[in-house]
């Protein structure tokens, strides 16, 4: 009985068990009196009241079950965000409301709600949501097919100039055919690939129109066409193939870049804390592809002008290169609207320019050329194109800035990269 | 307007004197059929091969052949569609269906208006989410649990009034003004902790989640040719499916009966447990919100078993709105056997069930070595199948388990010994049926320390069995106190049950009794199915009719909308419909008694139509008032008086139907006592 006033001193225990030891020797040793109900009343005041049931028991109930039941469940206890989480966590675990009147609650909600309240709650942030690979076959798939149309581009405009009359009409034919369905299929998978439906009625025009248009605009506005294009660049319908070749390249700096923004864009967004954050980085970003796919297609343009011998193009191919670009961009993220509609008043621009070239051979209606005139006595032919795919070019980039920069463009890209990574082809 | 009694379905109409009695014969017409259009609302079910609760949905349809289904089903996967429907019967009127699994974007760009618009909703929406404490809505009469309820029920009915009126919210619920709202909510100085730490991708995940749970908004359903021609939306489950009825109530005024065998919020919780913190606190807030919106508005709500109840009144479900159903199950394949004398070997225990660990065989293992030590004869049968690659590790493990514990025991030196715990599964040739499985032996087992609703406990129950069980999930819900129930995870507690029992044969023959008694009264098929019969003309008694019919003059047409209303299809002319604000029985002042021919106006807006619960000239008590007092009526032409006391019973309000006051005879209702 030494041990008694010590014990008896009001005090939070240091460690249940050892407390648990010795109060329990001390009751069982001694006759109840007044230290009696001291000594659990600094303790468990829930446990005191029990004072029907042997001391053994209530000693033992006394020992913080709850905690006991924390420790046990202490995973769903860290990651719950709410008491119900706990609740229907602990009923996953075969905790019922019987099982609840053992740690003195009337439901399992009430027992769930003091559990979180009791969580410990401590500063440390969540870990940083580690960021999911693309996986290695399609990643290799869109590599083989990116430069497939440059070099069955390339080809075809090889098997024009060796071929002559009909054969070089049949060769013509297949390669825009082969060319057309490998630039598809580059933009069916890879970066590049879209959700929505776009215009490639319009696409095509406006590489025809790089291909064939300057040319029927510079003999229109002398008097011509007097035959159809032969293929060549001296014919007296001068066809234009070196920008085109190189557009047809471009798209493998076209798919670098757009996979570079998308990944980059991606990493930003698992990085950055705000919406305007995530802006600010990715602007310069954006930037950055764009200037990287211009200056690989300039590149292009002096290769292939050197190799076939061409004058290079540069600002109508530039600018119908960025404008395309562009439009893909903004249709694989989303926003294909504004794309098509660009594509669609470039198109029609350079077409009325043409048309009105045309009509301005009816009588009286001489006055309907007379801006087209003008502008190709300032510019040359390429004033037309160019002038029609840079404001294309100025508006879509404008837009992009403000479009592509924002998180909800890459919304779908992040929920599409989950749902490949978790379910690999 | 067609008036000829043939068309009255409800109403015995008494032949006239001039017949000779032996002649005089009452239209045989069914009494308290009146049919009744039924919207069924499910997500990922019924009519869908495979789907959740389809069984359930279809012992609903073709027990209530009176009635007529319209079946609204949301569909979860591709390959759900691809599988196709269960054979339908010819109740269900129509089908339609919209899928949830992929987004069509119909390319409604919103103008400066409607941005705004869905800009304030969202952003209130968003508020309603983040603040507070998320999934604690059961604190609904505290003033700021209250005002974030009102500001989601704002933010979904003004999403839906949006969406019905620009359509495009598909396209807006994932553009950057929703996300740029979620990003506000989660910084404003009041939100949740774990709103709190949103991160770019966490918000992007939540709007297109958020947006994928609103997709029923964008639906059609809401027109008067859909979901306002039926006259109640049975919710098959909560959360998605029921938010269709929602709108069908906002839009449509019709009623809504939701049903929960399992309750959605917290199938959310344990399905979700790996996202990061800001996605499960904002979607568990959001599907904890929809859930009171969802149980503020249904008429009633039918928790499958005390659980799903408890779970819904904490998520704020009024108890006066709460009935409970019990599953139905097939009691016919037990029948034989419950009805059989026990043949089976007196010492012999079954468990019955899908092998998985929580189900605890191991703690059965353990108290069958301890009943073997009380009775060496006793053997144990496991029937079951194991459930997954975990279940069949399970197996494996107990079946190792049992070999150690229990050594094969032969009857004499020269016989085969054999273990005297076997598993086996049903569909050998010696336990072709479940029933037979649960015959084989005295008493049937369950140990379980994770159930919901035992389902192989009420099979056990309709085989007359004598069931010793844990106490888990609903089991002493539906066991009562016909069976033994002992704590989970107590191997000593169990063999002690078990060995009482075996030793009793006649204990066991009363419980397997009053088993069989108790599951032929609660969970049978016919009882799920009229529970849900008398709830749907509960609710129907309770809902006013939702139009006016005007005639040319812009006068009320007296009985323009009778019971014959409900029959589908236009049979009368058509006549202009004005909507009204309530019911007009409800804002009258309660009269004494009701003179039809006096005031045909009024009766005909206070024509509930859905004459149909009792016979000719008895009496339904409304059941939502206090019920205390009933009112005797006797009518001249067989009219039918709702007595209900309102207000402490003291005023009489008689109602009569409009199928009453066709009847030319003068209609005198004579007051009943209230007592």
């Amino acid at each position: 009985m030494s041990g008694l006033g010590e014990l008896d001193r009001p005090e939070t225990p240091r460690s249940p068990g050892a407390w648990d030891e010795r109060s329990r020797k001390s009751l069982t040793d001694r006759a109840p009196g007044p230290g009696d109900a001291a000594a659990p009343s600094s303790g468990d005041g829930g446990a005191a009241r029990g004072g029907a049931q042997p001391p053994s028991t209530v000693r033992r109930a006394a020992a913080d079950p709850v905690k006991a039941l924390m420790h046990r469940h202490r995973d769903l206890c860290e990651r719950a965000v709410d008491p119900l989480e706990i609740a229907a966590g602990l009923e996953a675990h075969g905790v019922t409301d019987r099982t609840a009147a053992r740690f003195r609650h009337r439901d399992v909600f009430s027992l769930a709600e003091e559990m979180y309240a009791r969580i410990p709650r401590d500063g440390d942030a969540p870990p940083r949501p580690t960021e999911p690979s693309a996986p290695r076959a399609a990643r290799a798939a869109w590599i083989v097919l990116a430069p497939l149309p440059g070099v069955l581009c390339a080809a075809a405009v090889a098997g024009l100039r060796l071929t002559e009359g009909r054969p070089r009409l049949i060769a013509a034919a297949v390669g825009a055919l082969a060319v057309a369905l490998a630039l598809r299929a580059v933009l069916r998978r890879g970066p590049l690939r879209a959700a929505a439906r776009t215009s490639g009625t319009w696409t095509c025009w406006l590489v025809g129109y790089a291909l064939l248009g300057d040319g029927l605009l510079h003999t229109a506005l002398t008097g011509g066409p007097d035959a159809l294009p032969d293929g060549t660049a001296g014919g007296p319908w001068p066809v234009a193939a070196a920008p085109v070749v190189a557009l047809a390249l471009s798209c493998v700096p076209a798919a670098v870049g757009a996979h570079l923004f998308t990944t980059r864009a991606r990493r930003r967004l698992t990085s950055s804390r705000g919406l305007a954050d995530f802006s600010a980085s990715v602007r310069p970003l954006l930037l950055g592809v764009f200037a990287l796919y211009t200056g690989a297609l300039a590149v292009l343009l002096a290769l292939t002008g050197a190799v076939l011998g061409e004058p290079a193009a540069y600002p109508q191919a530039l600018t119908l290169g960025a404008l395309l670009l562009l439009a893909r961009l903004l249709t694989v993220h989303g926003h294909a609207h504004a794309a098509t509609l660009v594509l669609t008043a470039a198109a029609a621009a350079e077409a009325t320019a043409l048309a009105t070239v045309f009509a301005g051979r009816l009588p009286g209606c001489g006055f309907l050329a007379a801006p087209v005139e003008a502008l190709v006595a300032v510019c040359g032919p390429a004033g037309v194109p160019t002038a029609a795919c840079g404001v294309g070019a100025l508006t879509l980039l404008a837009h992009a800035t403000r479009r592509l920069t924002r998180a909800s463009a890459h919304a779908h890209a992040h929920g599409q990269a989950r749902v490949t990574a978790s379910r690999p082809r | 307007m067609d008036n000829r009694p043939s068309r009255h379905c409800l109403v015995r109409i008494r032949s006239s004197r001039c017949e000779p009695p032996g002649q005089r014969r009452l239209p045989k017409r069914r009494i308290g059929g009146a049919r009744v259009r039924i919207g069924l609302l499910t997500e990922g079910g019924y009519p869908y091969v495979g789907g959740e609760a389809v069984l359930w949905c279809d012992r609903l349809v073709r027990g209530l052949a009176q009635h007529e289904f319209d079946v609204y089903a949301l569909s979860h996967s591709e390959h759900q569609e691809a599988e196709g429907w269960v054979p339908l019967p010819p109740q269900v009127g129509r089908v339609r269906t919209a899928s949830l699994w992929d987004h069509e974007d119909d390319g409604v760009a919103y103008g400066r208006r409607a941005r705004r618009r869905f800009a304030e909703c969202y952003g209130e929406l968003a508020a309603a989410l983040c603040t507070g404490a998320p999934g604690d809505p059961a604190g609904a009469a505290e003033d700021g649990s209250t005002l974030q309820a009102d500001r989601f029920a704002y933010a979904l009915y003004g999403l839906a009034d949006l969406a019905r009126d620009e359509g495009g919210l598909t396209t807006a619920l994932r553009s950057e003004t929703a996300v740029r709202a979620l990003e506000r909510a989660c910084r404003t100085p009041g939100a949740h902790r774990a709103a709190r730490e949103a991160r770019v991708p966490d918000l992007l995940t939540v709007a297109a989640r958020l947006e994928h749970a609103l997709r029923p908004l964008s639906l059609d359903w809401y027109e008067d040719d859909g979901l306002g021609a039926v006259d109640l939306c049975h919710a098959a489950s909560g959360g998605p499916a029921a938010l269709p009825g929602l709108l069908a109530q906002h839009f449509c005024d019709v009623p809504l009966l939701v049903t929960e065998y399992g309750v959605r919020l917290r199938t959310h919780y344990l399905t979700e447990p790996d996202s990061p913190p800001a996605i499960r606190s904002l979607l568990a807030a959001f599907h904890g919100r929809l859930a009171a919106e969802t149980y503020r508005h249904a008429s009633v709500i039918t928790p499958g078993n005390a659980h799903a109840r408890r779970w819904q009144e904490r998520c704020g479900a009024e108890r006066a709105k709460l009935r409970t159903v019990h599953p139905g199950m097939d009691a016919a394949p037990f029948a034989e056997a419950g009805e059989a004398p026990e043949y089976a070997d007196p010492q012999t225990l079954v468990w019955v069930g899908r092998i998985e660990p929580a189900k605890d065989l191991v703690s059965l293992l353990h108290a069958f070595a301890e009943i073997r030590r009380a009775e060496p004869g006793a053997r144990l049968r496991i029937v079951g199948a194991p459930s997954g690659p975990e279940g069949a590790a399970y197996l494996a493990h107990c079946k190792g388990l049992a070999a150690q514990l229990f050594p094969d025991e032969a009857d004499g030196p020269h016989a085969v010994g054999r273990n005297p715990v076997s598993f086996e599964e049903i569909g050998g040739p010696e336990l072709p049926s479940r029933a037979d499985a649960y015959t084989a032996g005295a008493v049937v087992v369950l140990s379980s320390v994770v159930e919901g609703f035992p389902s192989g406990l009420v099979e056990a129950m309709f085989c007359g069995r004598a069931t010793v069980s844990t106490d888990v999930g609903a089991v002493v819900e539906a066991i009562g106190g016909t069976g033994l129930v002992v704590p989970p995870r107590n191997p000593r507690a169990l063999a002690e049950a078990c060995v009482a029992l075996l030793r009793d044969p006649e204990r066991r023959e009363r419980l397997g009794a009053a088993a069989r008694a108790r599951a032929l009264e609660l969970f049978t098929v016919e009882q799920n199915v009229t529970a849900f019969h008398g709830i749907y003309l509960e609710i129907l008694l309770r809902t006013p009719v939702r139009r006016v019919l005007l005639d040319d003059t812009g006068e009320p047409l007296p009985f323009a909308a009778p019971a014959e209303a409900h029959v589908p299809g236009r049979w009368s002319d058509p006549a202009r419909v004005a909507a009204r604000s309530g019911p007009g029985w409800a804002t009258d002042t309660p009269a004494r008694t009701t003179d039809a021919r006096a005031t045909p106006a009024r009766t005909a807006t206070a024509d509930t139509m859905r004459a149909g619960t009792g016979n000719a000239g008895t009496v339904s008590a409304d059941t939502a008032t206090a019920g205390a007092s009933t009112a005797g009526a006797s009518t001249a032409g067989g009219a039918k008086v709702r007595g209900g006391t309102e207000r402490g019973g003291t005023e009489l309000r008689a109602t009569e139907r409009a199928a009453t006051a066709r009847v030319t005879a003068p209609v005198s209702v004579t007051e009943g006592a209230a007592r």
